[in-house]
């Protein structure tokens, strides 16, 4: 089974997209604060003095060191990933770009999106926020219906906010630990829980199974537009990438703090942040 | 919802634990509104030129940001090894770099609003204000937060937080790994930094 052909053309989408294009940058990642008010309130950040507590989690630190062991592979496999983005994906995306309005690109989005709502409920209510899961299956019966299908954020329009969610970060509120940092080709960053968590994420999305058999040029239409939806949206960030001293670090040090910050909001925790006077990081 | 389904759910985590919410402060949430603000008004004016566009991009950096400790920052580690002269053109070759990229990112983002939405002092003098962008070209807002720190000059910006990323953090560790990949030479990035090193030594 190729990715193409897999059951979740959305999940496969952030695969593809992430990957393809050197991607899962945050800028794409998109991790969108929750609408939960407390949650949406920034984080009041721990000291870094507060590490010696027996509270602390790295995986809440914003600047932890990274842990990443295969840092040898991981670069090449970036390097591999962004050649493919210059000569293959980064131009078909920016003539995506070029051609199409931007409004017509923000309906694209908002169908790319509805399409994953089904999926975020679940991860919702795995969570363990019933109301949060009533509130993203409420937009997606909004969405699909008053909202063309999908194109029109009705929902948001009164009130029902919309957020991501996915296994990775069902996985992180739980306590499971982020785990090594790895750049896969083709699929680009990620960590190994949330890995896993992609793979669960593909499998079991509701869309992608209630599609099933349909037909099969659904899905795969679904894929394409969603890596191009993910491209355009992640133009910015890989734009910035050419302007950083090490791209490989920005990437790495950029994936992992939109990830912690995503299980931050499903956890409830503190962001714990660096002193700023003491410019003091790991050796 | 199904009764057989309901009782179930009360055997979830009704929520999510709540953060511990610290006071806000409101100072520093008019200084991020007003900062916000100029700093957007500066990027849109139209009537500007390129020149004077940059002049004012620069004083408004000067007096929203608190550009010495940010960049004592970034160096991270390197930070307590460099020496003085190092510190110095590293200070240029920064300044420089940063106002050269982030004012053509934000560019883009000319002519949309800024409203403040929350701040939570996480010790007295070091507040983190929460924003969201909104209009322009933006089809939804976009969450924004400033970490903002009391200097005695007042209150300055020293990292701003977008889809969970810290740009200060980042560039720490961008800047880290360029010099630990370099055996410790701080030379090597500072050389990066400056506006005339060749595309193909940035891009790697």
């Amino acid at each position: 089974m190729t990715l193409c052909s897999s059951s979740s053309p959305r999940r496969q989408a952030l695969w593809l997209s992430a990957a393809l294009l050197a991607l899962c940058a945050p800028a794409a990642g998109v991790a969108q604060t929750l609408d939960d008010p407390a949650v949406r309130a920034p984080s009041a950040g721990g000291q870094r003095a507060t590490q010696a507590n027996a509270d602390y989690d790295q995986d809440l630190d914003a600047s932890a060191a990274p842990a990443d062991p295969w840092e040898g592979f991981n670069r090449q496999a970036f390097k591999f990933n962004r050649g493919l983005d210059r000569y293959v994906t980064g131009p078909i995306g920016r003539g995506y770009m070029k051609i199409t309005p931007k409004a017509v690109r923000h309906r694209v989005a908002s169908v790319v999106n509805n399409l994953g709502e089904p999926g975020t409920a679940i991860n919702d209510l795995a969570q363990g926020r019933p109301r949060a899961a009533g509130v993203t299956t409420s937009r997606f019966l909004i969405n699909s219906t008053v909202g063309g299908l999908g194109l029109f954020d009705v929902g948001a329009k009164v009130g029902l906010e919309g957020h991501e969610a996915d296994f990775g970060q069902t996985l992180g509120r739980y306590g499971a630990k982020s785990g090594r940092y790895v750049v896969l080709p083709l699929l680009g960053p990620t960590t190994v829980r949330d890995g896993a968590g992609r793979l669960v994420d593909t499998m079991t999305d509701p869309v992608a199974l209630a599609t099933a058999g349909g037909a099969k040029s659904f899905g795969m239409i679904r894929g394409g537009v969603t890596a191009l939806d993910a491209r355009a949206n992640s133009d910015g960030f890989l734009r910035a990438l050419d302007e950083a001293a090490d791209p490989y670090a920005m990437m790495r040090s950029a994936y992992l703090q939109n990830r912690a910050d995503m299980v931050r909001q499903a956890r409830g925790g503190v962001q714990v942040l660096p002193d700023f006077d003491a410019a003091r990081i790991e050796p | 919802m199904s009764r057989r389904i309901l009782p179930w759910l009360f055997l979830l985590p009704s929520a999510y634990a709540q953060p511990a919410l610290a006071a806000r402060d409101a100072s520093a949430e008019a200084f991020a509104r007003a900062g916000a603000s100029r700093l957007l008004g500066v990027l849109g004016d139209k009537a500007a030129g390129p020149a004077q566009k940059d002049a004012a991009f620069h004083k408004a950096i000067d007096e929203l940001a608190d550009v010495p400790r940010v960049t004592h920052f970034v160096l991270g580690k390197y930070a307590r090894t460099i020496t003085p002269d190092q510190k110095r053109r590293f200070a240029l070759a920064f300044r420089s770099y940063a106002e050269r990229i982030y004012q053509g990112r934000l560019a883009d983002y000319g002519g949309e609003r800024v409203s403040v939405v929350g701040s939570v002092m996480r010790k007295p003098g070091d507040v983190i204000v929460a924003t969201e962008i909104s209009g322009g070209q933006l089809d939804r807002p976009v969450p924004v937060s400033w970490r903002v720190l009391q200097s005695p000059g007042g209150w300055r910006v020293v990292d701003v937080q977008f889809r969970g990323v810290w740009l200060a953090i980042t560039q720490q560790q961008d800047f880290v790994a360029t010099i630990d990949n370099a055996g410790g030479d701080v030379e090597v990035l500072i050389n990066r930094l400056r506006s005339d090193a060749p595309v193909s030594v940035k891009r790697r």
